[in-house]
């Protein structure tokens, strides 16, 4: 064995170990007990990878001086579902769902790429301009869901369908190239050698974290997701907790949009962010979020976007099939999906071979 | 009520106003219903544009639908073309399979079926009157003749796969494994798919480069140019020279593509040639003057690679 | 005396839908030439048949408080199903009666999932959706053709009524038409049926009521799963061909259907016959647009949007305004 291949044996189980340690600390606190069966299935990824594939662990610091490898492009590429996620949590948390943040994000690019390439040519009018489009497009949602009282799913839908087409539009149906390194740099560029879209994704978290943790605005949102009637009895603006939160999911994905544009350095209106909705949907229910809305978990949708993409990066370095793809991420949505429920725990914990162990009730 | 039903009516009569309009001229023209896959690519703008500004110069006209992708709506707006009696009706479709009821549907309307692009499998012969494309087998076996030509007897290959399941990504791949069929030394040693997307070439290409392989990667065989110029970007992240290190060869001949070949950092593109409404009218005006029809009609298409592209060429080109 | 004859109010959604789509209709015929014949209407139901069996389907989930994200994935599964079965040689009835048992397998299985183990059924369906695509894939990469194949010839030559002019009334939208019924039926006028409606209204005070939910809720997916499986095979009669990339996305057409027609996403309230005039907005949005026929790609895209926008604003103001009358 040479040293390059103990160094990735190193490094894939020092993630293994931190993974199946979070696991553990996870299941003893009561604040972060959600983020337990994603962190499962998690450790077993990269366990797998561990015995099969520890080339996977690779990490090199290039001549820039970045980290390099596959563990940084799970980080980089899962920022985009990332930052729907968030957008997604709160929005779920109202009981509703916005399955429009997949043509905002090539909304956002669309628009981007637009000003990149026009002669007002400037960054920040570019990703300033983007990212007001997009959030008018979560206002549009919320004002269709909250003032209109259209259902949700129904009311995105028509964004769903028509931003495409407004996309297209915008770019006059083709693929818009550009070369312009500021730009380039939001999707490509490297902070502390981590690549730039995870800190963008860490920040929006960590803002929507504050807001929803420190201020009473979580506690509201939570409420109206619980019971609107309620909440608004208490004397809770219902609609307008409502329409924020689609607002918010706008600009979530208007950055994602950004990202993926800048990322490949053109805008693809047709493919950018396509079937990224589902993604997003699913981190937030994997990540513990109930689809009925209430309780919300910010960290557990951050963790579930992590796991997805690390799922089709881990598929991609072990030269599965392109055919089979979508097996194994149905086995991983319903066995999370297993696992999260205390119903599906406690008769597992039932079968004569844990109770012997006297297996500790979950 | 009323008031509220007026609001529907207002923009479905701005629907149809422009129609009424272009119906007032006169009765005697060719009209050609054209049900396009889509508008996922450049190229296939390229391609909707070229039928449509023929179409206009020829002063026949058009009913254009576009299925996005979905042959359900082929099959449907092929159904309304036969409702409305359209002359002619052109079909670029989607896949090869599931023509027969519709076709049947059109003879039996006296409406002849002008396919474009891709040929379908159908039980009997003259379910179709003319096919206008090229074959996407034989874009692949250019793809493989140009490797082994150009590069030599001994490479490792890294394919980037079309949408699975896909026309051209089977048949691509299907030529492209033909011609270099008789070389033990040209292996295919990654293969994954890219969807036909940027987004999704990067994203694999990079993961490719991260293989215990990669050191014996040295030619990429993409199905389309996007996939090749998101994988051209990886390549640079990592590193290496695309065009050098790493040979491209990738299928269409968009006009990027061309820019990254005369910059070096592409070597080839086999092309597939959108530029079809000429051909298309040609046929269609043959069969409105009575004359029969070729069964089979190939648009010119080439291999470009840095020996025959210029900037010349480039700006020539309007995709 | 006048008030006896007031429309009652529950229906009024559901009329404002066929209202909306009698406007739309009349709007098309006066436009466009060739527009108000039969073919245009047989080909609205004959075009949409398995989107419409799909929507009996999705609309009895939806008014058991639940959602089926599978529909589409699983009419390619069963389309790819009966395809590779008929080419390995087995007789192809069998092989339809294969696939709807597969499909109702299918639904049973997911729904049993979400039964006893309390998952959102959103997910579970969505991994349904994952593995039935999958799982279609495997059966082969690329589509197979069901040529010259005598049940299905069968089906098309002689099954078939003519209506004049060449037009059939042709044997999958009779199905449709059966299905939709049978679906009406059992929503409406039996035990069983109300039960759906029950749990989808609260599953909670259901379940106080003596309402068997697990059971109910496994019975509205199978049903679902049958639903699809059958639309899966009307598709393939449709189509004579199997392909794994048939009906992505149908799952959000088959529910804005059922939304349009009237159903409400959170469960227990609308009729099913309301997804036949969801069914048919769709259809005619699309069928107005290929007439117009002079409408690029994204405009399409767009227009759609719009529509389906102004459908559902027509349908929320006509029943808020009946609500205030009331």
């Amino acid at each position: 064995m040479n040293n390059s291949q103990s160094l990735n044996f190193i490094i894939g189980i020092t993630a293994l170990l931190v993974c199946v340690a979070s696991t553990f600390i996870s299941g003893r606190s009561q604040k972060f007990r959600h983020l337990r069966w994603p962190l499962v299935a998690l450790s077993l990824l990269f366990l797998y990878n561990l015995i099969f594939k520890p080339t996977f662990f690779a990490l090199e610091i290039t001549d820039d001086g970045y980290l390099y490898g596959s563990l940084i492009d799970i980080l980089n590429h899962s920022s985009k579902i990332a930052l729907l996620a968030t957008g997604m949590t709160l929005v779920i948390a109202t009981g509703g769902v916005d399955i429009s943040v997949g043509s905002i994000m090539a909304i956002s690019g669309a628009v981007a790429a637009t000003v990149i390439v026009s002669p007002y040519s400037s960054l920040i009018l570019a990703v300033v301009l983007a990212l007001l489009v997009s959030t008018f497009a979560g206002l549009w949602n919320g004002i269709l869901v909250a003032a209109c009282g259209i259902q949700p799913m129904v009311a995105t839908l028509v964004l769903m369908v028509a931003g495409r087409g407004i996309a297209q539009l915008i770019t006059d149906g083709t693929i818009i190239t550009f070369h312009h390194p500021a730009f380039n740099a939001i999707g490509n560029g490297h902070l502390l050698g981590l690549p730039v879209p995870a800190w963008l994704a860490a920040t929006i978290f960590l803002i929507a974290l504050a807001l929803t943790r420190t201020t009473s605005l979580g506690l509201f949102i939570e409420t109206v997701g619980n019971n609107r009637t309620a909440a608004r009895y208490a004397g809770i603006a219902a609609r307008k907790i409502v329409w924020i939160t689609y607002v918010f999911s706008g600009f979530c994905a208007g950055i994602a949009g950004l990202v993926v544009c800048s990322n490949i350095k053109c805008a693809d209106a047709n493919h950018a962010g396509l079937y990224l909705e589902l993604d997003a949907i699913l981190a937030t229910v994997i990540g513990g979020t109930s689809m009925t809305g209430g309780r919300f978990y910010l960290s557990g949708s951050i963790l579930g976007a992590i796991l997805i993409q690390a799922l089709s990066t881990v598929m991609y370095a072990n030269d599965v099939n392109p055919a089979v793809i979508a097996v194994p991420k149905a086995i991983l949505v319903i066995a999370v999906c297993l696992l999260q429920s205390d119903r599906f725990r406690s008769r597992i914990m039932a079968l004569p071979v844990f109770r012997k162990f006297g297996g500790e009730p979950c | 009520m009323k008031k509220y039903l007026s609001l529907l009516i207002l923009p479905l009569l701005l629907l149809v106003s422009c129609k009424k309009a272009a119906e007032g001229e006169g009765s005697k023209t060719i009209t050609v219903g054209f049900s396009q896959i889509g508008a996922e690519s450049d190229w296939r703008k390229a391609s909707t544009l070229s039928i449509k500004e023929e179409a206009k110069k020829r002063g026949i006209e058009l009913k254009f639908s576009d299925a996005q992708q979905k042959q359900e709506n082929q099959l449907k707006a092929i159904r309304a073309f036969i409702a409305q009696g359209v002359d002619v009706i052109a079909l670029a479709p989607v896949v090869t399979t599931g023509w027969d009821d519709v076709l049947k549907e059109a003879r039996a309307a006296n409406i002849p079926v002008i396919l474009i692009d891709r040929r379908v499998d159908v039980s009997e012969d003259g379910l179709y009157a003319c096919y206008i494309g090229a074959d996407c087998t034989e874009e692949g076996r250019k793809a493989g003749r140009w490797l082994i030509e150009n590069v030599g007897k001994q490479a490792g290959i890294a394919e980037l796969v079309g949408t699975v399941g896909s026309g051209p990504a089977v048949e691509r791949k299907k030529g492209f494994e033909e011609a270099i069929k008789g070389e033990p030394g040209l292996k295919i040693i990654k293969s994954q798919s890219g969807d036909f997307t940027r987004s999704q070439g990067k994203e694999v290409m990079e993961q490719f480069l991260k293989s215990p392989e990669r050191d014996q990667i040295n030619v990429l065989y993409a199905h389309n140019d996007d996939m090749a110029l998101g994988a051209i970007q990886a390549i640079e992240e990592a590193g290496k020279k695309p065009g050098k290190d790493i040979v491209i060869i990738s299928c269409d001949g968009v006009k990027e593509i061309f820019r990254q070949i005369l910059a070096g950092k592409a070597n080839c593109t086999v092309e597939c040639n959108p530029m079809v409404g000429p051909y298309l009218f040609d046929v269609v005006e043959t069969y409105m003057r009575g004359e029969t029809i070729p069964p089979r009609v190939i648009p010119h298409e080439d291999v470009f690679d840095a020996k025959n592209i210029t900037q010349e060429v480039i700006d020539g080109r309007s995709y | 005396m006048l008030k006896r004859l007031r429309f009652p109010i529950r229906y009024v959604p559901f009329a404002a839908t066929v209202a909306v789509f009698i406007v739309a209709y009349a709007i098309g015929a006066i436009s466009f030439k060739n527009f108000f014949t039969l073919r245009v209407f047989v080909n609205l139901f004959h075009d949409n048949a398995y989107l419409g069996i799909a929507a009996v389907g999705t609309g009895i989930v939806i008014l058991s408080g639940g959602i089926d994200l599978s529909v589409g994935a699983v009419i390619a599964f069963t389309g790819m199903l009966v395809a590779k079965l008929t080419a390995c040689g087995i007789n192809t009835g069998l092989a339809i009666l294969i696939a709807l048992a597969v499909g109702i397998l299918f639904g049973i299985l997911q729904s049993t999932l979400i039964a006893s183990f309390d998952l959102p059924p959103f997910l579970v369906t969505l991994g349904g959706m994952f593995l039935a695509r999958g799982g279609s894939f495997i059966i082969n990469e690329e589509a197979l053709s069901i040529l010259k194949n005598p049940v299905l010839d069968f089906i098309e030559d002689n099954l078939q009524l003519s209506l004049g002019n060449g037009v059939y009334l042709e044997c999958i939208e009779v199905v449709y038409l059966i299905v939709l019924l049978c679906g009406i039926v059992f929503t409406q006028w039996t035990p069983l049926g109300r039960r759906i409606y029950a749990i989808g209204v609260n599953e909670q005070s259901a379940l106080l009521m003596g309402v068997p939910v697990a059971r109910t809720k496994i019975m509205a997916y199978g049903i679902a799963g049958f639903c699809s499986a059958l639309a899966g095979i009307v598709f393939t009669v449709y189509l004579k061909s199997g392909n794994p990339l048939n009906c992505i996305g149908l799952e959000m057409d088959a529910i804005a259907a059922v939304v349009i027609g009237g159903i409400l996403l959170t469960g227990g309230v609308g009729y099913l016959l309301g997804s036949l005039f969801g069914v048919l907005t769709l259809g005619l949005i699309q069928v107005l647009i290929m007439f117009q026929g002079n409408i690029n790609s994204w405009w399409t895209r767009i227009i759609i949007g719009i529509l389906v926008l102004l459908f559902i604003f027509m349908q929320n103001l006509i029943t808020k305004l009946s609500d205030k009358k009331q």
